[in-house]
């Protein structure tokens, strides 16, 4: 009975991180929008410090990309988890922990 | 009374050349001046010298920075823009760049943009100052950068979000308190510029800085070997990758320098279930190397990723082992050519230190080469600015992935990754057999015919000694056509 009540606790995290991921990946892609429109508008300017702020917008806008995939990557990852459960198959899940 | 001066310079200069002139007109040719141009040209500029550097030194010079030849025809290789048959993306579609290295490892290894800093080594290559602002740009990119052949130096690990160590012949970072603390792990087996050659750094050339970084006695050489400790057969090398794996959960690699021989080494590769595989081709860069490993030596760079690409396929496992190309990617559209032939990710060495030494070059010019601001027993290192030296590279970086960006904008194409063999053409029809590329010839309907009608031309059985590609050199060399 205590088993049971566990898994659907760990159900329930899962879900929750998993809603959590996709929220997080909508942000990062809002994001990474943003700070490449900011890119453009920088680039505008023909002064040496303003571009060199555009291009650490641009570099912001790769790497918020970058959230995003992984945090794709991360949300399947939970749903197979998830699936493993409701298959009562957990131990053939694959191990990976988690990513840089 | 400038004009004096001008007046007094132009006739000093026009005696001087006329004398020199006349002299080399009537001297005898084997006493005459003049003898060093076809000299030159027969024997080449660099060779000239590095024959006389031989001659003065006994022994292999140490040339830096890798072959001057250029053995990847990169320049025969196109990519095919498209305008209706399938539209460009929309200027707004943000370009994604970002790639994951080792996708089936516990801990993969993604990165912003797919472009790493190569393998140069603290004090056997560059400075403490060189090697800090590469990781900071690399950081600042959202990038990893590379320890190369060394141990872990604090400094570098603390400043590289992302650290990929060398697990070297040198055996310095091959112990459970190093390794465990990298983001990716790289069996170094060889370099594009050396082989599997051995290599020495004297204690001489050996500070206290590198010495704390190699845990080597006062006196102690640094000794890179041929081999790598404990790896005498294949198994021993499985071993080695499934311990690594097992113990750290990131991806865990093998770095070796291109050859012929690429299937067999790459079906170890497999057989061992690395992560990831890093070619460095013949062109590769290094600190200091013999001329003859570096231009004699390997494969070039192109044929390595098309045949790994093509091994990789044919096994199954190109989605579960990450391709890193290397060895003389120097342009952005090099960069994104390696990636549209297979490569998920490429490493630059010679292009990054270029880029740090870029603005700061000044300082050494003309009397010393940039490369003194940079190399660990370069004369001018401590005249580095780590920031500005690593805005630059940012500044480069930025712009090589928005080149890429651009062309994969007008390929139609949303990600970097999906650039692919199909977005290219070649003018080369050998590299159109050799690597499946359309010919830009002809019509893409038109392809087989084409090679029918001049079968003559590239017979189906013929001598391999026939088939191989002789790419263009600078001097004399031509594509054979049988």
């Amino acid at each position: 009975m205590e088993n049971t009540q566990d898994i659907r606790d760990l159900k329930n995290t899962l879900s929750y991180l998993h809603s959590e991921l996709n929220r997080l990946e909508t942000m990062a892609g809002t994001l990474s929008t943003v700070e490449r429109q900011h890119y453009y508008k920088l680039t505008n300017f023909d002064q040496r410090d303003l571009m060199d702020i555009a291009v650490e917008e641009q570099n912001a806008a790769r790497q918020l990309g970058t959230m995003k995939t992984m945090c794709l990557a991360m949300a399947e990852k939970i749903e197979a988890m998830k699936n493993a459960l409701d298959g009562g198959n957990m131990q053939e899940s694959a191990p990976r922990a988690e990513t840089h | 009374m400038l004009k004096l001066i001008e007046n007094f310079v132009r006739s000093i200069v026009n005696e001087t050349v006329d004398k020199a002139v006349s002299r080399m007109v009537k001297d005898q040719y084997i006493e005459n001046i003049f003898e060093m141009i076809p000299v030159a040209n027969k024997v080449g500029v660099t060779n000239l010298m590095e024959l006389a550097m031989r001659a003065n030194m006994g022994m292999p010079v140490p040339r830096p920075l890798g072959s001057p030849l250029h053995f990847s025809p990169w320049q025969q290789i196109l990519f095919n823009p498209v305008h209706l048959f399938r539209f460009p993306t929309p200027e707004n579609v943000a370009i994604q760049t970002a790639v994951t290295i080792g996708p089936n490892a516990r801990k993969p290894l993604t990165i912003s943009i797919p472009i790493m800093i190569a393998g140069m080594s603290f004090g056997g290559a560059l400075s403490k100052n060189s090697k800090l602002a590469l990781a900071k740009a690399a950081t600042a990119v959202g990038t990893a950068t590379n320890s190369g052949e060394a141990g872990l130096m604090e400094e570098e690990r603390e400043e590289a979000q992302l650290f990929i160590g060398q697990y070297n012949r040198g055996g310095w970072m091959n112990t459970p308190d190093k390794y465990k603390r990298l983001d990716a792990i790289e069996i170094q087996l060889g370099q594009g510029a050396q082989g599997s050659a051995p290599q020495r750094t004297t204690s001489k050339n050996i500070g206290e800085d590198y010495r704390e970084v190699y845990g080597l006695q006062e006196g102690e050489d640094a000794m890179i070997h041929s081999r790598l400790s404990g790896v005498n057969r294949k198994e021993e090398f499985i071993q080695l990758v499934r311990k690594l794996k097992d113990e750290t959960g990131v991806p865990v690699g093998l770095k070796i320098a291109a050859t012929h021989h690429l299937e067999q080494e790459l079906q170890i590769a497999i057989e061992a279930e690395v992560d990831f595989v890093t070619l460095d081709g013949a062109e590769g860069g290094t600190h200091g190397g013999a001329p003859t490993l570096q231009d004699d030596v390997g494969l070039p760079t192109m044929f390595a990723i098309t045949r790994a690409t093509e091994f990789f396929t044919r096994k199954r496992v190109i989605r579960e082992i990450s391709l890193i190309a290397t060895g003389g990617l120097v342009t952005p559209g090099q960069m994104l050519k390696a990636i549209a032939l297979g490569a998920d990710a490429v490493y630059i060495g010679t292009a990054a230190v270029m880029a740090l030494a870029s603005e700061q070059m000044v300082k050494t010019l003309p009397f010393e080469a940039p490369t003194s601001l940079l190399v660990y027993t370069g004369k001018a290192t401590d005249q580095l600015n780590v920031e500005e030296a690593a805005k630059n590279l940012v500044r480069y970086l930025n712009a090589c992935v928005r080149e890429m960006e651009l062309v994969a904008i007008t390929l139609g194409k949303t990600a970097l990754s999906d650039v692919s063999k199909s977005d290219l053409c070649t003018l080369d029809p050998f590299l159109a057999k050799a690597t499946g590329i359309e010919l830009g010839y002809v019509a893409s309907d038109r392809q087989e015919r084409f090679f029918a009608d001049t079968e003559a031309l590239f017979p189906r059985t013929v001598e391999p000694k026939q088939l191989r590609y002789v790419p263009e050199q600078p001097e004399s060399a031509q594509p054979q056509v049988h």
